[in-house]
């Protein structure tokens, strides 16, 4: 019997993809944090003599953003992050096509005590992060990399921060980010079928703590950066 | 007890449904929620106007064939219940219900309540069976078996394929019906022959049916009268992508 295979063509493969694409976003965010947080730290936390000519937080922000750019194995990583992005956006978009063609008439009467809202509105909390992602991309990313009409990215963040409504905008893409992390990472360890219940229960938990950790250092540097 | 109940009437598939209200008194409580349905058939029927058609088989939650979302839930407020198993003391004096079919683009309404669940039957022929000839009940202790194995396979294999699984997901998803078979199988000496292709088959015959996919919101485990479990989905996750790798064709 002749059946169909890989990653685009069942529910499961498409999962999978879902799956593999999420966690490498995740990996990214990791290290889109650890960079970022240079942005909240004291001025006095970088002596002149272990820095070497990075005297304060300023430099060793520009330096870092500039490292960035111009290091190719990061831009090549890059591309890889934009490519996994659109598959990811994508492969929601074919999978929410199909799910809705699946579903029969409405019921008249929901009860949707048997699941978690952010477990089923995956796709809305996705689209309030994809949106967050263009304002994001075209306040830095554009000007900065693209045009390259900014070339002090520390100021530009700082002007950026002390507009209240941009750090509402942030704070709404974050929540929505870490929602979208504690069922995304459960969900997609399960897409790939890593079974073993012992496995699972510590990945549940650590889905959460991790969500956690990284929703709140993400939401603090917007508001840091108003308050500095 | 009096009881206003809404119930989904619907001609066929191809007709409008909506939902019409009927309104009983005197129900005892510990009246089943089937038996309060025939109470409504038996006076509808003696006012000569068509009764209310709905599946049910065995009423003690073995055989899959009650169905029902009663008040937006497949099988009614119980956790693990089956309908006929839901008992009219669940409910208090004076309650609204409202009754609907198991709805799925897959699961075409027949009348009413009814709805064609064959799509189900067609996924288990595409794999959820072994092949090999039965015969008289072989030794028991011909093939050692784990008990802990058995006692997992077993819990898979208790699926009575009712189909709330399928009604309550928001894809109308069957994945937790085709992993409890999938998983019953895969765990065990006599299911290995066929294990890769079962895989493959079965969630080939789930995508062809039109079911959606499995967003692990596990509102389906809430439901499901035999307390299939999540693990189970990605247990059939992991024997897909195992089949992958060890497929040939």
């Amino acid at each position: 019997m002749a059946v169909k295979k890989g990653l685009f063509k069942t529910s499961v493969g498409r999962k999978n993809l879902m799956a593999v694409t999420g966690l490498f976003i995740i990996f990214f965010l990791i290290i889109h944090l650890v960079g970022n947080l240079i942005l909240i730290l004291p001025d006095s936390f970088f002596p002149v003599e272990f820095w070497g000519g990075v005297e304060n937080v300023h430099n060793m922000y520009n330096a870092y953003s500039h490292f960035l750019v111009s290091f190719w194995p990061v831009t090549l990583v890059a591309w890889v992050l934009y490519a996994a992005i659109m598959i990811h956006v994508i492969d929601a978009i074919i999978i929410t096509l199909q799910n809705n063609k699946s579903r029969g008439e409405k019921y008249q009467v929901t009860d949707n005590s048997t699941s978690n809202w952010y477990s089923r509105n995956m796709g809305i909390l996705g689209t309030i992060i994809g949106v967050f992602i263009v304002i994001h991309m075209a306040q830095f990313w554009l000007k900065y990399k693209v045009l390259g009409t900014e070339h002090d990215l520390y100021e530009l963040v700082f002007a950026i921060f002390k507009v209240r409504w941009f750090v509402l905008i942030y704070e709404i893409g974050i929540i929505a980010l870490g929602f979208h992390l504690i069922h995304g990472i459960e969900s997609a360890h399960r897409s790939l079928g890593i079974y073993p219940k012992k496995v699972m229960n510590i990945i549940k938990y650590v889905a959460l703590c991790f969500s956690l950790v990284m929703a709140i250092l993400y939401a603090i540097i917007p508001i840091i950066l108003y308050l500095k | 007890m009096k009881l206003t109940l809404k119930i989904w009437r619907q001609e066929n598939a191809q007709t409008k449904g909506k939902l019409v209200t009927y309104k009983l008194s005197d129900l005892s409580s510990d009246s089943s929620f089937l038996e309060m349905l025939d109470v409504l058939n038996e006076e509808l029927a003696s006012k000569g106007e068509p009764v209310v058609e709905f599946d049910h088989d065995c009423r003690e939650g073995i055989c899959g064939q009650c169905s029902l979302v009663i008040n937006g839930k497949a099988h009614g407020p119980e956790e693990h219940y089956t309908t006929c198993q839901t008992h009219l003391r669940s409910f208090s004096d004076g309650d609204t219900i409202t009754i609907e079919p198991f709805r799925a683009n897959s699961f075409p309404v027949i009348r009413d309540l009814k709805v064609d669940r064959s799509s189900m039957d067609r996924i288990i022929q595409a794999g959820g069976y072994i092949s090999s000839f039965t015969g008289m009940a072989p030794e028991a202790n011909s093939i050692p078996i784990h008990h802990d194995i058995a006692e997992s396979a077993f819990d898979s294999a208790a699926c009575i394929g009712c189909g709330a699984c399928i009604a309550t997901c928001k894809n109308s998803s069957a994945a937790l019906f085709v992993s409890a078979k999938i998983g019953h199988l895969a765990k065990l000496p006599q299911g290995q022959i066929e294990r890769n292709e079962r895989a493959l088959w079965m969630i080939n015959a789930h995508d062809d049916e039109g079911f959606g996919s499995c967003s692990n919101t596990g509102a389906c485990v809430m439901v499901c009268p035999q307390e299939i479990q999540l693990l189970d989905i990605t247990r059939m996750n992991f024997e897909y992508n195992r089949a992958l790798c060890y497929n040939k064709d």
